[in-house]
């Protein structure tokens, strides 16, 4: 087996014709991609205005800041300025706005139909698929924080995955016969210890890296799903709970899903697609404002406040005893690269991450698990 | 387990006794009359004045908007009061009324500078400058020196540890300052919520031992050394102290520490790991370990590591607050405001802010454990020191003298409060108690 990955491995690495066949089927029937990167998916159209039509919302924190509390020579306190506005975002309501905010206006999106349904709300995906619920990229897509990839929240949420090792989601194909057709595959989502292998510039991902499993303290991300793949592309059926580990300036959080499904487009070096499903509302806020103080948030116009309040009214599933949605319908758009899951200590291994540096008082070159195999 | 010396001598206080620091091997360096060293609980030696008082340095930082702290010989510390913040973090403009502005207490009321007396003389590192009221201060490596009003015993680290403010962007904290350890070069000590953990000094990875050998033989073989990297020592290294040199083969040196040998661990991928102590016989070492938390607290297991937890498992947070002023004041002690807790934590509501995060009960009988942990007395509803018996007062566990708290909304292995507050709570707000943290942060 040892030998089987190694060889696996070589092949990935080296593009040869094997690793690119019309088919594939794995060793042992089974093969791992890792995430490299996700973000809340958005459509964007080149200059915005087609989903955005009054433009990207201007109203971020400095300036609700700037227009409730005017340079005007008022002798003001940082209890009724700073710490209110600070209040504000930790203890949001759901009163109405007393600034503008935009919604998306647009009617395509990415993501996934979610309840099966075409209702009125619903998005066209840009190949046509109607039905797409995505009621987050409605709350999201007109503020430039949050527009990936180049807006600072969604581009310092990815670059936490390269970073950071609390959110190394991996996702396990198991009962694989063949990467373009099978109709039962068992997935199994693990969270890995270890880098993620670069190539040597230090910007690209690389397949057939090897990943220990995390088994002490991420048990709770160890979840089960099942699909089939039909065409190349891997469909999970929904799963009723779900919980990803997620970061952004190095805190760990979560986000929390509700009848999440997969929908990835794989080759045996990597895979794309979408992680979709009912996002919890909360959580989604807290999450966003414990990550990202207030400094972060004024980069692209994002005020947590404003944003809880739309993020409240566009809920739209699994409400409360009270008849409150608690769930938006959401998607991460996410890109994967095949790797090798360690599933014992000292298991075989095909390639290893990044050391680190361990010249402590020596010049000499460390030593690699690789090298002693 | 973990390497590190018996403790031997007691501290004693009215009804009771705890272990004292133990004095970790420092550098003897050159000292004016009047200071000496003393051992601290998590900071090591630091060095202090005739009262036993711990001396600190407000080293320069650059903020968001601006850069406050000492630059090199001159002490931006006075006794002015200031009135309004400075606006160096952002978003939030200067000029604004700092809450409670009427007991805020000066720069050099909270921090006053060590003076020298009129005819002190440079010794070695330990220079003179001259303070804008014509008072004569002195300075550690170019450094203005002061106490804390907080320190009241020898061997105190309330007013700070060189832990606070570590990671994120905390307000221009202040640091205790001590001699160097006595470490061959390559190594440090960092200060952790565990104890002070030696580390290499390029990249701070956490060294290790193993039970298996002993102060002249490495049982790690060719095998072992796959993954436990010896710590080699060079061909001219001489043994100090509890250091030692071992020969692992012809012409191949191990630094030795307390008569075990040295590694790292290959597959740690952080700094300050603690993971390569999940093998069995092997464990980090500690100069110090930190002093234990009173009996009733207990430990609980997140996805992101290990937590102080109280005895229900719920996860223990400390409170973290800098003001925005220019000397950069804490606002996390019952001794200043406590507008900036109240609003996070309550809306600005007292009530509301201890229902969300109660202060950890302590035994009517409690006593301290420690330096670090006491018990006190707080009267909620200000947040302040209360007397012990006043209706409301609640008797509570501290650490460094500032209550801790759990959130209302955890269960046990949550840790839902983590970050709260502003910039992820570095700047102000609740951190967790963390005593592995395992998946947390960027890796190396």
């Amino acid at each position: 087996m040892k030998k089987l990955l190694l060889a696996a491995a070589a092949s990935l690495a080296l593009g040869t014709g094997a690793a690119f066949a019309a088919d594939f089927t794995p060793p042992g029937g089974t093969i791992a991609y890792l995430v490299t990167d996700f973000f809340w998916t958005t459509y964007e159209s080149p200059d915005g205005k087609e989903e955005c039509p009054q433009g990207f919302n201007p109203w971020g924190p400095r300036e609700q800041f700037k227009a409730l509390f005017p340079d005007d020579g008022t002798k003001r306190t940082e209890l009724e300025t700073h710490l209110a506005r600070e209040i504000a975002g930790w203890f949001p309501d759901t009163k109405p706005d007393t600034f503008p905010f935009y919604e998306v206006a647009g009617t395509k999106s990415y993501g996934m139909n979610l309840d099966g349904k075409i209702g009125p709300n619903d998005f066209t995906s840009p190949d046509g698929e109607k039905g797409i619920d995505n009621e987050l990229y409605r709350v999201i897509g007109c503020v430039l924080n949050l527009r990936p990839p180049e807006g600072p929240t969604a581009y310092f949420a990815n670059r936490a995955v390269m970073e950071e090792r609390w959110n190394r989601v991996m996702f396990e194909l198991t009962k694989v016969d063949s990467l373009t057709n099978d109709d039962d595959i068992d997935v199994t989502i693990y969270r890995g210890r270890d880098h993620i292998l670069m190539d040597n510039t230090g910007n690209n991902f690389v397949p057939g890296g090897s990943q220990r499993l995390d088994t002490k303290w991420g048990k709770k991300f160890t979840q089960h799903m099942h699909g089939r793949i039909i065409n190349g592309t891997l469909i999970t059926d929904p799963i009723a709970k779900a919980v990803i580990p997620w970061s952004s300036f190095t805190l760990p959080t979560v986000q929390k899903f509700k009848d999440m499904r997969l929908k990835l487009k794989l080759d045996p070096q990597r895979a794309t697609g979408l992680i979709a499903g009912y996002v919890d509302v909360e959580n989604w806020y807290m999450q966003t404002v414990k990550s990202e103080s207030t400094h972060h948030q004024s980069y692209g116009q994002s005020s947590p406040p404003s944003i809880y309040k739309v993020l409240r009214r566009r809920a739209d599933a699994y409400p409360d005893e009270n008849g409150v949605n608690t769930a938006i319908s959401a998607a991460l758009e996410t890109k994967m690269v095949q790797v090798y899951i360690i599933h014992e200590p000292g298991g075989p291994v095909a390639a290893l991450s990044a050391p680190m540096k361990h010249a402590a008082v020596t010049d000499e070159a460390p030593i690699t698990i690789a090298d002693a195999k | 387990m973990r390497l590190q010396i018996a403790i031997l001598s007691l501290v004693a206080f009215a009804g009771g006794a705890y272990a004292a620091a133990p004095m970790e091997d420092y550098k003897k360096v050159p000292m004016p009359p009047g200071f000496h060293v003393e051992a601290t609980e998590l900071d090591g030696p630091v060095f202090a004045d005739a009262k036993g008082h711990t001396l600190y340095q407000w080293p320069f930082k650059a903020l968001r908007n601006g850069i406050t702290g000492d630059p090199k010989g001159k002490s931006l510390c006075e006794d002015v009061v200031s009135q309004t913040n400075a606006g160096y973090m952002s978003p939030y403009p200067g000029g604004l009324i700092i809450p409670d502005v009427e007991t805020r207490p000066s720069c050099t009321q909270a921090w006053p500078p060590v003076l020298a007396a009129a005819d002190a003389k440079p010794v070695g590192a330990w220079t003179i400058i001259a303070r804008k009221d014509g008072t004569k201060q002195w300075a550690y490596d170019e450094h203005p020196l002061y106490t804390s009003h907080l320190d009241s015993a020898p061997g105190d680290v309330i007013g700070a540890t060189s832990h606070s403010g570590r990671g994120g962007e905390h307000a221009a904290v202040r640091k205790p300052v001590g001699p160097p350890n006595n470490l061959p070069p390559g190594f440090e000590v960092v200060s952790s919520n565990n104890g002070r953990l030696l580390v290499t000094a390029q990249g701070n990875a956490s060294v290790y031992v193993s039970d298996k050998d002993t102060a002249t033989k490495s049982m790690c073989d060719v095998t072992c050394t796959i993954i436990w990297k010896p710590v080699i020592a060079p061909e001219f290294a001489q043994p100090t102290g509890e250091w030692t040199i071992l020969e692992r083969s012809p012409g191949v040196k191990q630094w030795a520490f307390r008569k075990k040998p040295l590694y790292t661990n290959i597959t740690d991928n952080r700094e300050q790991s603690l993971e390569g102590s999940d093998e069995p016989g092997w464990h980090n070492v500690f100069l110090t370990e930190a002093p234990p938390p009173p009996k009733e607290f207990t430990t609980s297991d997140t996805t992101a590591g290990t937590v102080l937890a109280d005895k229900n498992g719920k996860t223990i947070y400390l409170y973290i607050c800098g003001d925005d002023a220019v000397d950069q004041l804490a606002c996390d002690h019952p001794g200043s405001t406590q507008a900036f807790r109240f609003a996070l934590a309550g809306g600005g509501d007292p009530v509301r802010a201890n229902q969300r995060f109660p202060m950890v009960p302590a035994p009517k009988d409690a006593k301290p454990t420690s330096r670090s942990w006491t018990p006190i007395d707080i009267d909620p509803m200000t947040g302040k020191r209360g007397k012990a018996g006043d209706p409301g007062v609640l008797h509570v566990w501290a650490y460094r003298d500032r209550p801790v708290y759990t959130f209302a909304k955890d269960e046990p292995g949550d840790y839902e409060a983590e970050g709260l507050g502003e910039f992820k709570g570095t700047r102000q707000g609740y951190r967790a108690f963390w005593l592995r943290d395992d998946f947390y942060g960027r890796m190396n």
